[in-house]
């Protein structure tokens, strides 16, 4: 059977099945989130097995068994299309989603209004999952305002704060712009060619493109840019990751700007427009504002006191790398070097998923139990706090890519095909690099300095804040010893399955 | 020659969009993005209201009768997808206002410039 449906149904039954349920008692209610952001988890798991196992696209249409009209050639319907770059990205999503859920069983305790609060969760991640598998331009823009609306809720949720209203207004004033390009983009592409099947354009696109599709994929892309948080546009993330409550800054850096901002770029880039327009131009173009992402945001991050503001400039850098292999892979499309950056780009999507979500936890916990983020009170908590330290330091040293964690092979991967491809672009994407190592290091001496008088009570939180940093360790490690192994196995099928835009369209409209 | 319900479509983008860039107050914000999405939505439907042999179009209800008489329908999809785009547009006006509502009790202003205390 078909498990695909499900990964939309069951967190939507989920969410809003949850103002119900919370009326049975808090406990119930909790266990509802867990349980139901478990099962997607493993709905998730199951599609990604089964594509992997067949290496085969997935296709589902909804309401019918096949895409195709009756009696005509063309598909008439909305069509679900997972390959295993979607089916990769949505168990990373899930299992994200569920650490931050458990997570803020504790750290939310304390809120009000928590039924809102894990139904517009469940609603963010339905969104993620929905703009992963869908193969439908319009039904992508619906999924991704599902995503991006929970998320303006979300990041102002603390709405007797100051600092959440501000930061929601502006993410929502940006973010609502940005989706409005989108929707003209998606508006001028149906106008041209009469279809929203994103397999079905991409064949009309190889055989005719036009300068209408061309003014369409600027402003998509523009759009795209916005909602990823490149640089020329990247002050609102600076603004609502911190604002937000920990557990919802882990998923937004973690994976909101990856689900709504570089895989759609990538999907966009090869499924849709695949190789039809001049893809060495438009691949400068990416890598442009990679290394422009690349530069700003680390070098921002440095200068910080804030430390979730430090985070969340980190992310917009790392942005910058997963950028900068989708860049290469475009302009060098079709070479060893291409498929090796775009594996790196795909590799560094989800271990950055990974390490960003446990340094956003360890800044709750440590929001959690001293009450402040700024670092210049927080001098000498590694005493006081020693799992939350070490979750920390496992986290610092993998996203500035120490050799035995997860980091370590995707930004390899990234700087050999930058070295092979243009050696400037390495050079660039190193001095990044040591942006990023001054900001954390900056971090680290913080957190094993002297003791100050703020941290003398500080100690470690309870269990259920703990056990999800404790799992994103053990996956970084797990991911850390075995690169290669994961880099043959799984991402370079995932880049070959990309780059092959023919396989997506033919899966859609048949041999 | 381009039909005149695009010019006015992308005016209306363009009016919206400069509005947006150039208010300050946030009520005067949200109108500028329901006029950027009002002309997107009048895009779409014109994209559906084509003349075909010079006839009318008349409205997408399939009944039988219309093929006997032989005038064309508008395009269905269109209206699907500008009804769809209303709802959600609705979504962000309401979560918009409400934001509004309580920006102006932590601050006592609509004026965005005055939103500036994140810094870093």
């Amino acid at each position: 059977m078909n498990l695909l449906p499900f990964l939309i149904i069951v967190p939507l039954f989920g969410a809003f099945s949850m103002p119900l349920i919370s009326f049975l008692g808090k406990r119930v209610r909790d266990m509802w989130a867990v349980v139901i952001s478990a099962v997607t988890l493993g709905i998730a798991i199951n599609v990604f097995y089964t594509i992997w196992k067949t290496n085969q696209i997935i296709v589902y249409t909804l309401g019918d068994t096949t895409p195709l009209g009756k009696g005509v050639s063309f598909p008439i319907r909305i069509v679900w299309e997972v390959d295993l770059l979607g089916a990769l990205i949505a168990v990373t999503i899930a299992f994200v989603s569920l650490l931050a859920i458990i997570y803020s069983l504790e750290y939310m305790k304390h809120d009000t209004g928590l039924d809102k609060y894990y139904t517009l969760i469940l609603i963010l991640e339905l969104g993620m999952l929905g703009i992963v598998i869908t193969g439908d331009m319009f039904n992508f823009y619906v999924f991704l305002e599902i995503m991006s609306i929970a998320s303006y809720a979300l990041v102002a949720f603390r709405n007797d704060t100051w600092e959440g209203i501000e930061a929601g207004i502006k993410y929502m004033f940006v973010g609502s712009l940005a989706s409005s390009f989108i929707l003209l983009g998606v508006a001028l592409l149906y106008g041209q060619y009469g279809t929203l099947t994103m397999a079905y354009l991409s064949q009309y696109i190889t055989r005719e493109p036009t300068f209408v599709s061309k003014v369409a994929l600027a402003f998509i892309l523009c759009g795209l840019l916005f909602k990823s948080g490149a640089v020329p546009v990247h002050m609102w993330l600076a603004d609502a990751h911190p604002a937000a409550p920990s557990s919802i800054s882990a998923m937004l850096s973690g994976l909101v700007i990856k689900a709504g901002g570089v895989y759609a770029i990538a999907r966009i880039l090869f499924s849709v427009y695949s190789i039809s327009l001049n893809i060495r131009t438009l691949g400068w173009i990416i890598i442009f504002f990679a290394c422009l992402t690349l530069i700003v945001g680390n070098a921002m991050a440095v200068v910080q006191t804030d430390m979730k503001r430090l985070f969340a400039f980190s992310s917009v850098g790392q942005i910058g790398y997963i950028l900068l292999g989708i860049g290469i892979g475009l302009a060098a499309y079709g070479t060893d070097v291409g498929h090796v950056a775009l594996a790196g780009a795909i590799y560094h999507t989800v271990n950055h998923a990974i390490m960003k979500a446990l340094l956003f936890l360890v800044a709750g916990a440590v929001l959690h139990e001293v009450g402040t983020k700024n670092l210049n009170e927080l001098s000498g908590l590694a005493r006081r706090m020693p799992l939350t330290s070490f979750a920390f330091l496992v986290g610092a040293a993998a996203i500035v890519g120490m050799p035995p964690l997860n980091g370590f092979a995707s930004k390899w991967l990234i700087y050999e095909s930058s070295a092979l491809y243009n050696p400037f672009l390495a050079a660039i994407a190193i001095l990044g690099t040591a942006f990023c190592t001054a900001a954390y290091i900056r971090v680290l001496f913080t957190f094993f300095g002297k003791e100050s008088e703020k941290v003398k009570v500080a100690k470690d939180p309870g269990k259920v804040m703990i056990v999800p940093m404790v799992l994103l360790i053990i996956a970084i490690i797990i991911m850390g010893l075995l690169p290669w192994q994961i880099n043959d196995s799984i991402m370079l099928p995932t880049a070959r399955m990309l780059e092959e835009s023919g396989e997506y369209v033919l899966a859609v409209l048949g041999g | 020659m381009i039909p005149l319900q695009f010019v006015t479509a992308f005016l209306l983008i363009f009016m919206g969009i400069y509005a947006f860039l150039h208010k300050r107050n946030l009520i005067k914000l949200i109108l500028a993005l329901n006029i950027i999405n009002a002309g997107i939505h009048l895009l779409l439907i014109s994209l559906g209201y084509r003349l075909e042999n010079g006839v009318l179009p008349t409205a997408p209800i399939y009944t039988g009768y219309e093929t006997l008489k032989g005038t064309p329908m508008v395009g269905p999809i269109p209206q699907a997808l500008v009804l769809t785009s209303i709802v959600i547009g609705v979504c962000v006006l309401a979560l918009a206002m409400a934001l509004t509502i309580n920006a102006y009790k932590h601050y006592g202003s609509l004026d965005i410039n005055k939103l500036r205390r994140l810094r870093g």
